[in-house]
């Protein structure tokens, strides 16, 4: 075992799973309408507007400045994949980076939609209710998607990346002499 | 390192990325009718060929994906610069790495020690250890049949002199028929 690595600091952290718990309450359990649906949306909403000033201000792993949104190095990922490389991200992967920005701003114009519909102006406008639900149905696909991908990678790097989101260290295995080709 | 992606890897991922979301639309549209009339809803009329239609759109992505990573693969080389008849050297090796049913890692192992790396500078670009490389080189020269990295390189060699480099031989056919 190598030493432990401390990335993801106790915020960060807590934003994570309490998106987990949030949206899930709020997609599969609450009905739209409910007056909980809606607190609930509004604490997903504080929490996301306090990852984005964190994102600015927080430690080194928490800013977007350590995972710019990059296309480049999102294609050099996957070409590691392809070549069976193992390249270590300490903070978020570059293909991480992608879903943490497309979360972001799916969960941010879900949360508008979803506070427009409580106003008078747009209360039962189709439209808004289209964007809302159709959002919902984006983030479920890409929860499916961050969350394979997170097996895979975590699989792939001998790293256990849940474990990590849990305790905020990541422990990266010592390259084993057996091949992950050959189990 | 950072290069500027290659347009066509780039176009390909957005069109797989595309399709999954297409899939996952599909899928949750299907769950979402079964969930209104169980499993005797999928007797259907309208159902099962919408199933099939879902089991297409899988089938047509795998192959994508499997091309996508084959692409990804040979620029991942390329990008490091093999000179001129790069091109048909990379197709030769590719060949013959099939052949040998070579893992992508030992794909990549090979091609750098191919290139002349020595295993001390694969680990450090693969990011793995030296022992890893090792293990990959072991079965590369088992599957290969080959005793060493000279041989390795002069089964290439070989078959570069034999076929001229500009002409769409095939090499490794010529080579089994012989």
């Amino acid at each position: 075992m190598e030493k432990p690595l401390r990335v993801w600091d106790p915020f960060v952290r807590l934003f994570h799973w309490s998106l987990v718990v949030g949206f899930t309450a709020n997609a599969l359990f609450d009905a739209p309408g409910k007056q909980t649906h809606r607190y609930v949306g509004y604490v997903l909403m504080g929490l996301i507007a306090g990852r984005i000033l964190w994102g600015l201000t927080g430690p080194s792993h928490a800013r977007f400045a350590s995972f710019p949104p990059s296309i480049g190095g999102a294609m050099q990922h996957l070409g590691q994949i392809a070549t069976g490389r193992r390249q270590r991200h300490i903070g978020h992967s570059p293909l991480g980076a992608l879903m943490v920005y497309n979360m972001l701003g799916t969960l941010l114009i879900i949360g508008l939609t979803g506070w427009m519909l409580t106003t008078l102006t747009f209360f039962g406008v189709e439209w808004v209710e289209t964007i809302h639900q159709g959002l919902v149905v984006w983030a479920e696909i890409c929860i499916c998607l961050h969350v394979a991908a997170v097996l895979f990678e975590s699989r792939r790097l001998g790293v256990n990346l849940p474990k990590s989101m849990v305790t905020g260290y990541k422990t990266f295995m010592p390259d084993r002499v057996a091949d992950a080709d050959h189990p | 390192m950072q290069t500027t992606p290659d347009k066509r890897s780039l176009t390909l991922t957005l069109l797989v990325l595309f399709q999954l979301v297409c899939l996952g639309f599909f899928l949750t549209d299907v769950v979402e009718d079964m969930g209104g009339s169980g499993w005797a809803g999928l007797w259907n009329a309208h159902m099962l060929p919408e199933l099939a239609a879902i089991a297409g759109m899988m089938l047509g992505l795998a192959f994508q994906g499997r091309y996508l990573m084959n692409l990804l693969r040979r620029q991942s080389h390329l990008e490091r610069g093999l000179g001129v008849a790069a091109g048909q050297l990379a197709l030769l090796m590719e060949d013959y790495f099939r052949q040998w049913k070579l893992t992508a890692s030992e794909q990549d192992v090979a091609t750098f020690t191919i290139k002349g790396y020595t295993i001390a500078e694969i680990a450090e670009l693969r990011g793995s250890a030296e022992a890893t490389v090792k293990t990959h080189l072991n079965a590369i020269y088992r599957k290969s049949g080959v005793s060493g990295r000279g041989q390795l390189v002069s089964i290439l060699i070989e078959d570069l002199m034999r076929a001229p480099l500009v002409a769409d031989a095939a090499p490794i056919s010529e080579r089994s028929a012989a």
